[in-house]
C-alpha cells in the first residue's frame, strides 16, 4: 500500500512540477471539444433525444477517463524504459505484483480524476449533469481500470515498449472513433454495430451516456456490465502475465 | 553464513546468449568483493542476478541465506544496488528523487528526511538538490546515484561499475564513502573494469571471463597466481593479463 501511494505521489509531484501541460491535458482540451462540439456543433443540430450535446458529452467524459490511465500507466513505462525508471521500482523491496497493482492504481486514480474534471465541465459548460450517480461511477471507475490495464498489455507484450507505442496508436484512434464516443450505439447499422461491441470504449461511453441521460437511447446495464466484465476477464490476466514476463528478468 | 553465495550458477539471456556459467563465488560479511573482467565478460549479468532482477537459469543465489528466487523482497530491503547505467527520474529533481527512493522502500517520514539532507550535505549535493537531474553532470548523476544506495540503510552494497567515466576527485569521493561503509561492517559486491580500483578497495577480487570466474583471491593470491613472486604493485594486472589471455 506505501508503495501504491508513493508511485501514485510520484506522479502528481510530476504533474505538479509540468502543471501548465497537465492543465492544457485535463482542462482546457476536453473544455474545448465541449465547448465546440458540444455547445457549437450540437446548437446548429436539430435537437433529437436531448441533443447531440447530450448524446457527445458522455463521450468526452469516456475519453478522459481512458486517456488518463494512458497517459499515467503509459508514460510510466515508457519514462521507466528509456530512462530506467522502472529499475528503480523493481529495485523496491515490494513484490512485482505490489508493482503491478501500484501502477493499475495509479491509472485508475489518475482516469477517475480526469473524469471527474471533464464531468464538471460538461455541467458548467453545457449544464449536463448524471441523473444517475452510483451507475456512472461504477462505469467511470471499471472503464479506468481497464485501460490501465490495456496500457501495460499493449505497451509490455512488445519486446520493448517503443514498438508497443506504435501498436496504441494504431488501437487508440479506432477505440476512440468506432467506440461510440461521439454518438450513440443505437445510432449505429450493421457491420459497425458489430465491430462496436468488441471495443470496450463502446460500453463504457453508453454506461456513461445511461447514467447521464437515462430517457435517451442508450446500451441496456446488463449488456455494459457484461461487456466490461469480459473486458476485465481478459485484461486482469492478460496484464498480469505481460506484466510478469517482462519484468521476472529484466533485460531492458 | 556468507553475506553473498552462488552456486553454479549460469544465465543465459532469451536470445540463447551465454552470460554467465558455472559461478560460484562466496563473500563474507565485512568483505569488499571485487568482481573484474572485460567489457561483456558477464559482470552486469552476475549483478544483475545479485539485485534480484535476473533468476538465475540455473544454480542458486543466496543473500543472507535467502534465495534470490524465492524472497527477493526480503533481500531487497537489505541490499543498497548502484546500477551500471542511472536510473534517476527525470521527471523529479534530485532531492525529490531520493525521497522518492525512501519511500517506495516505505520509510517514513521522520526517518528519510534527515537522511537525505545528510547525504546530499556528505556528497555535497546541496547546490543541486532543486536542480532537474536532466542537467546534471555525469558525476553529479552518480553521486546522487550513490546517495540513493545508502539511503536506506542496506547491510550489502551492490555496485555495478560505479566509478566509471568519473573525474578522479568523483572517484575519491565514491572511495571515501565505501570505505566509510565497509569501516561501519557493511559487505560490498562491486563490478569494474579498473584495475587499480579493485586493487585498492577490495579484500579479494574474482576475474570473469566469457561467463566463467577463472581466477579468485586476494592480491597477494591473485599476484602469486600470475607468477609474481610478492604481492608487489600490478600483481592483479598481472594475473588479469593472465585470466584473460588474447583478449586484451
Amino acid at each position: 500500500m506505501k508503495f501504491m501511494l508513493a508511485l501514485l505521489r510520484r506522479a502528481a509531484t510530476a504533474d505538479i512540477a509540468a502543471a501548465r501541460l497537465t492543465a492544457v491535458r485535463m482542462l482546457v482540451q476536453p473544455a474545448v471539444y465541449l465547448f465546440v462540439f458540444g455547445h457549437v456543433v450540437g446548437g446548429m443540430l436539430p435537437a433529437q433525444n436531448g441533443g447531440y450535446a447530450g448524446i457527445m458529452a458522455p463521450g468526452i467524459v469516456a475519453i478522459s477517463l481512458i486517456t488518463g490511465p494512458f497517459v499515467t500507466v503509459g508514460g510510466g513505462v515508457i519514462s521507466g524504459y528509456y530512462f530506467r525508471t522502472m529499475e528503480e521500482w523493481l529495485l523496491a523491496p515490494v513484490s512485482l505484483r505490489a508493482i503491478l497493482a501500484a501502477l493499475v492504481f495509479g491509472g485508475l486514480c489518475y482516469g477517475l480524476i480526469g473524469g471527474a474534471v471533464v464531468a464538471a465541465l460538461v455541467w458548467a459548460i453545457l449544464g449536463l449533469a448524471p441523473q444517475n450517480a452510483g451507475y456512472m461511477a461504477l462505469t467511470a471507475t471499471v472503464g479506468a481500470l481497464l485501460f490501465s490495464l490495456f496500457t501495460l498489455v499493449v505497451l509490455l507484450v512488445p519486446e520493448t515498449p517503443d514498438k508497443g507505442q506504435e501498436v496504441f496508436s494504431f488501437l487508440m484512434m479506432p477505440m476512440t472513433f468506432f467506440g461510440c464516443t461521439f454518438y450513440s450505439y443505437d445510432m449505429l447499422g450493421a457491420p459497425f454495430s458489430y465491430l462496436a461491441l468488441m471495443l470496450p470504449t463502446t460500453y463504457i461511453a453508453e454506461g456513461l451516456r445511461a447514467a447521464y441521460r437515462p430517457d435517451s437511447p442508450h446500451m441496456e446495464a446488463g449488456m455494459v456490465l457484461a461487456g466490461l466484465s469480459l473486458a476485465a476477464a481478459v485484461l486482469v490476466p492478460l496484464a498480469d502475465w505481460a506484466f510478469r514476463r517482462r519484468f521476472r528478468d529484466f533485460t531492458w | 553464513m556468507a553475506a553473498v553465495s552462488a552456486d553454479n550458477v549460469a544465465f543465459v539471456y532469451p536470445s540463447g546468449v551465454k552470460a554467465v556459467e558455472g559461478l560460484s563465488i562466496c563473500v563474507r560479511h565485512g568483505e569488499v568483493y571485487g568482481l573484474l573482467g572485460l567489457n561483456g565478460a558477464g559482470k552486469t549479468s552476475v549483478i544483475k542476478m545479485l539485485a534480484t532482477l535476473l533468476r538465475p537459469t540455473s544454480g542458486s543465489i543466496r543473500i543472507f541465506d535467502l534465495d534470490t528466487m524465492e524472497r527477493p523482497a526480503e533481500i531487497k530491503r537489505r541490499i543498497g544496488v548502484v546500477p551500471q547505467e542511472n536510473n534517476l527520474d527525470t521527471y523529479l529533481d534530485v532531492r525529490q528523487n531520493l525521497i522518492f527512493h525512501c519511500r517506495y522502500a516505505g520509510m517514513a517520514k521522520k526517518i528519510y528526511a534527515p537522511l537525505v539532507d545528510e547525504w546530499l550535505a556528505l556528497l555535497g549535493l546541496e547546490g543541486k538538490a532543486t536542480e532537474s537531474v536532466l542537467r546534471l553532470s555525469g558525476g553529479t548523476k552518480r553521486k546522487a546515484m550513490l546517495a540513493k544506495a545508502f539511503l536506506t540503510g542496506p547491510e550489502l552494497l551492490i555496485l555495478d561499475e560505479p566509478t566509471a567515466g568519473l573525474d578522479p576527485d568523483v572517484r575519491a569521493l565514491l572511495w571515501d564513502r565505501v570505505g566509510e561503509f565497509r569501516r561501519n561492517g557493511g559487505t560490498v559486491f562491486l563490478s569494474t573494469h579498473y584495475l587499480e580500483e579493485a586493487e585498492r578497495l577490495c579484500d579479494r577480487i574474482g576475474i570473469l571471463h566469457s561467463g566463467r570466474v577463472v581466477a579468485e583471491g586476494t592480491v597477494a593470491d591473485l599476484a602469486h597466481w600470475a607468477g609474481q613472486a610478492s604481492a608487489q604493485q600490478g600483481g592483479v594486472a598481472a594475473a588479469f593479463r593472465r585470466a584473460v589471455g588474447g583478449c586484451l
